[in-house]
């Protein structure tokens, strides 16, 4: 029987994973019949568009509901809560979504991503600077409130069966109410081309072993970890393309891409391709490649593991979140627990490795190397030159590979030291050992905060800024006296 | 909860695939819609049409592009052939992101893909059209969205990129150069271009941009023209006017042309009237105003007249992929006088010979004396024109070009 159906989540034309997720479900339930509509925290192709942030959006959306057979929310909590959310933010949009979701049509939680700490106090308490009697009540109500939100809803739907046991132990969902739904159960491909189209449109050569990492460029996704793990790889036949677009309003991504960029500079083999991957150019990517790599330090499940699926790559992923559940039936697909077993697997992936599906590769001692390797004899000075170039990409700065690998002699400057070792603008800690003055100092902090902490970030920035410009120098000056006068080995 | 099927069968499965069905997507359709790129895809919706296509028009509700307001009702109707099904324009923002994304431009700052994508979602917006065409991708061999700027356009195109035809219509703007576009340009099957200048833009904008092909678009070719008559109907006696008629707005250049035009006139011994048809306001200086001539919107038949008695036609717009009214005005044996800032326009007169083209009111001047002056030789300029649209811009080849292109989809 047809339904009516309300779907919530972020929507195109925004570019966002969630709604390129949504978009595939939502296509697939009106060709069942059903009478779908959309409504998106921002304005889109969505039918309906609400601020659901805290309580108020609890509430619009519960009067959206109406009249909706069933409602599906693509859940993530920075949808719903305020980012950054406060232990009595989470109590008051908790409660107030837990009744929206009781009050209105049965609801779908299709979850994917929530902070399992929400749901536990004394993890929150752990993972606070604050204690004591009435912040312990107050990490307990929000966790009550945040459990409760998932309790309200009909069901959850998760991705693979690690998080349907979160939802069960630690949120305290019945199990009859959990469902594990697969990832890729309404994706379609992009793309029609072969593996050698896709390699001549994208400019990569026929004859080589391609890694792709591809996605949004966010620490998180560690795609830093990839191109560490590819050193030595570049003069091997293989390259390593990152791919995916940053968001230029997020700092830390930045940040991040300062630092890729500079791997990219200094690790042979090693391209970063940034800007918007449309739907299709992902695709192509992933069939143009060999190998697709996921280096995530966390996630929760992954899409572009499942566009590999579709297009038949194998994965080389990280054991992290339901990735293992994941890849468990992908082909060729392998997990790595630590760098040095992502390296082991890049490596023997290189080398014509095949692996059963989803094993674990464990890191040898040539992977363990870590691409570390010196002209000549390894001393002190070649060591040091190495360990220099790695942190200079650590703080973004673009070093070339073929500069010279002598660390600076006794007695030689360097403009960034001093600036290096300048620490950041500390917080004074806000403690005394004489009763109630601990708390009369984090008040004062929290009531200052606003004035106080942009300044302190612009100094950090000034800081990192001013380490980067130095840096760049030195680099260039070593360059050039490399030029002038090339280094003579023993 | 299991994802119910329907018991009834779903429209989706009944919709046989047609080899030879297209949908085209114009921000807005209809006889009565002034706008080029809108115009072009109703005459190819008729053309291919006419050719044995099933071309369903997937299009607003809508007729002004300043307002935006829901003019023709919701639902399928059909056009000579063409099924063209409308959907409701919703505006429900407050234009804040766009005026933001104004303002950073403004500074010379680039705004962050956020704030272009809040820009793009912060004005006319189609959400069931753009539900139709996810559900209906896959009954169309292809989908032509154009032009690039547009919602309809750029939400409609990523839907089923494979399969769509993006006819982009580029200008050199700055909001081309936004990366919110690159999945249109780069993503799509492939592209329609109108002239080789339009495909150097492309190039130098986006490099990495999908198949090109250069189209083009045709111009019919009227039976015949009426210049007497034209004169007789609007009352215009028998000084020489010169001609412009479209959109009257910043983004057309009209105000620049109405200052060069004033300009000229208040010397006084440049004896040219300035007509003009189409919509948005005229505004001329009041004292200028009695040698102002606006007549509002035309019937073709009019405008062909208009063209064919001017002793040139004005383009003094920038922004120009194409130019139809150009070579409207050489079809009739009118002479050009065209704002050079156009490449497309520029290159059109100096491929033609049949046009002049000005950097600035000094020159305009120049230009606008030279056909009140020596009419003869401005007629004689003329001659090269008719020729060049016949030779290339006739909707005949242009159909074919488009026939070739569509067939040689998979």
């Amino acid at each position: 029987m047809s339904e009516r159906i309300l779907v919530v989540s972020p929507y195109p034309p925004e570019r966002d994973g969630l709604g390129a997720y949504a978009v595939q479900q939502v296509r697939a339930l009106r060709r069942a019949g059903n009478h779908v509509e959309v409504c998106s925290p921002r304005p889109s192709a969505a039918h309906h568009h609400l601020d659901l942030v805290g309580p108020t959006g609890a509430r619009a959306l519960a009067r959206l509901a109406r009249g909706f057979d069933r409602v599906i929310v693509h859940f993530h909590p920075d949808i719903f809560y305020a980012v950054p959310s406060t232990p009595t933010s989470r109590i008051s949009t908790g409660v107030a979504l837990a009744k929206a979701f009781r009050s209105m049509p049965p609801v779908e939680i299709r979850l994917h991503e929530v902070d399992a700490r929400w749901a536990s106090a004394s993890e929150q308490v752990e993972a606070s600077t604050r204690s004591g009697f009435l912040a312990e009540g107050v990490f307990a109500a929000a966790a009550r409130a945040t459990r409760s939100v998932f309790r309200g809803a009909a069901e959850i739907t998760v991705h693979d069966a690690g998080h349907r046991d979160l939802m069960v132990e630690a949120f305290g969902v019945r199990p009859d109410r959990v469902r594990v739904v697969e990832h890729g159960a309404d994706f379609a491909a992009h793309t029609t081309v072969d593996r050698a189209t896709a390699r001549r449109s994208l400019g990569l050569p026929d004859d080589e072993h391609v890694f792709v990492c591809i996605g949004f460029v966010q620490p998180h996704k560690g795609f830093d970890r990839a191109a560490a793990a590819f050193r030595g790889l570049g003069a091997k036949g293989a390259s390593l393309h990152i791919v995916g677009s940053v968001r230029v309003d997020d700092p830390a991504a930045a940040e991040h891409q300062r630092e890729l960029e500079a791997l990219e500079a200094q690790i042979p083999g090693v391209h970063l391709h940034l800007g918007y991957v449309s739907d299709e150019l992902f695709d192509r990517w992933i069939v143009a490649g060999d190998t697709v790599v996921l280096p995530y330090r966390h996630i929760w499940s992954s899409g572009v593991a499942e566009r590999a699926r579709l297009h038949q790559r194998p994965v080389i992923a990280t054991r992290v979140g339901g990735l293992a559940e994941q890849l468990d039936d992908i082909p060729g697909s392998v997990l790595v627990d630590d760098n040095a077993g992502l390296a082991a697997a890049i490596l023997a992936a290189v080398k014509g490795g095949t692996f059963r599906s989803a094993d674990t590769v464990p890191a040898t001692d040539e992977a363990r190397a870590g691409g570390w390797s010196f002209d000549g004899a390894v001393d002190r000075d070649a060591v040091m030159a190495e360990v220099h170039r790695r942190s200079a990409a650590l703080r973004g700065v673009k070093v070339d590979p073929t500069a010279g690998t002598r660390a600076p002699r006794k007695g030689e400057g360097s403009a960034a030291v001093p600036l290096r070792r300048l620490r950041h603008v500390p917080l004074p800690p806000a403690t005394s050992a004489r009763p109630g003055v601990s708390t009369v100092k984090k008040l004062i902090r929290r009531v200052i905060a606003w004035e106080v902490d942009p300044l302190r970030d612009q100094v950090t920035r000034l800081h990192e800024a001013a380490i980067q410009a130095a840096e760049t120098t030195d680099a260039r000056l070593e360059h050039v006296e490399h030029e002038v006068e090339p280094p003579v080995h023993d | 909860m299991a994802c119910p099927k329907s018991a009834s069968a779903p429209r989706y499965a009944l919709a046989l695939v047609n080899d030879r069905r297209i949908a085209l997507v114009p921000p807005r359709y209809g006889p009565d819609v002034i706008g080029g790129a809108e115009l072009v895809l109703r005459e190819v919706a008729h053309g291919l049409t006419a050719r044995g296509w099933e071309v369903e028009v997937l299009t607003t509700c809508a007729r002004d592009h300043h307002t935006w307001a829901n003019h023709y009702p919701a639902g399928t109707t059909v056009d000579q052939g063409v099924t063209v099904r409308r959907f409701p324009v919703v505006q429900d923002t407050d234009g804040s992101a766009r005026a933001l994304l104004t303002s950073t431009m403004d500074r010379g700052e680039h705004p962050t893909i956020a704030q272009q994508e809040a820009w793009m979602n912060d004005g006319l917006r189609v959400p069931e059209l753009f539900h139709a065409l996810l559900d209906d991708a896959e009954r169309y061999r292809a989908i032509v969205v154009s032009p690039y700027l547009f919602w309809t356009t750029f939400a409609g195109g990523q839907v089923a990129p494979g399969r769509t035809i993006l006819r982009p219509c580029l200008h050199d703007e700055r909001e081309a150069r936004l990366e919110l576009f690159e999945p249109l340009f780069g993503g799509v099957a492939k592209l329609w271009l109108n002239t080789d200048p339009e495909r150097d833009l492309l190039d130098e904008i986006w490099p990495a941009h999908s198949p090109a092909e250069i189209i083009g678009e045709g111009v019919p070719v009227p039976d015949g023209y009426d210049p007497v008559g034209f004169r007789a109907r609007h009352g215009l006696g028998d000084r020489p006017f010169v001609l412009y008629g479209g959109r009257r707005e910043g983004a057309k250049g009209w105000e620049d042309l109405l200052d060069g035009f004033a300009r000229t006139v208040r010397k006084e011994d440049v004896d040219l009237t300035l007509v003009t048809f189409g919509v948005g306001e005229v505004r001329p200086p009041d004292d200028i105003a009695h040698r102002v001539v606006d007549l509002g919107l035309v019937s073709d038949q009019d405008r062909d007249d208009g063209v064919a008695a001017a002793a040139a036609y004005l383009q003094p717009s920038a922004m120009e992929s194409f130019s139809r009214t150009v070579m409207e005005a050489w079809l009739a044996g009118t002479p050009v006088i065209a704002n050079a800032a156009s490449a497309v326009v520029s290159w059109h007169c100096d491929r033609s010979g049949a046009g002049l083209t000005y950097d600035d009111d000094a020159d305009l001047e120049q230009c606008l004396r030279f056909v009140a002056e020596a009419p003869g030789d401005a007629e004689a300029l003329a001659k090269p024109g008719r020729d060049y649209v016949l030779d290339n811009y006739t909707w005949p080849a242009t159909l074919d070009r488009m026939e070739a292109s569509l067939e040689a989809m998979s």
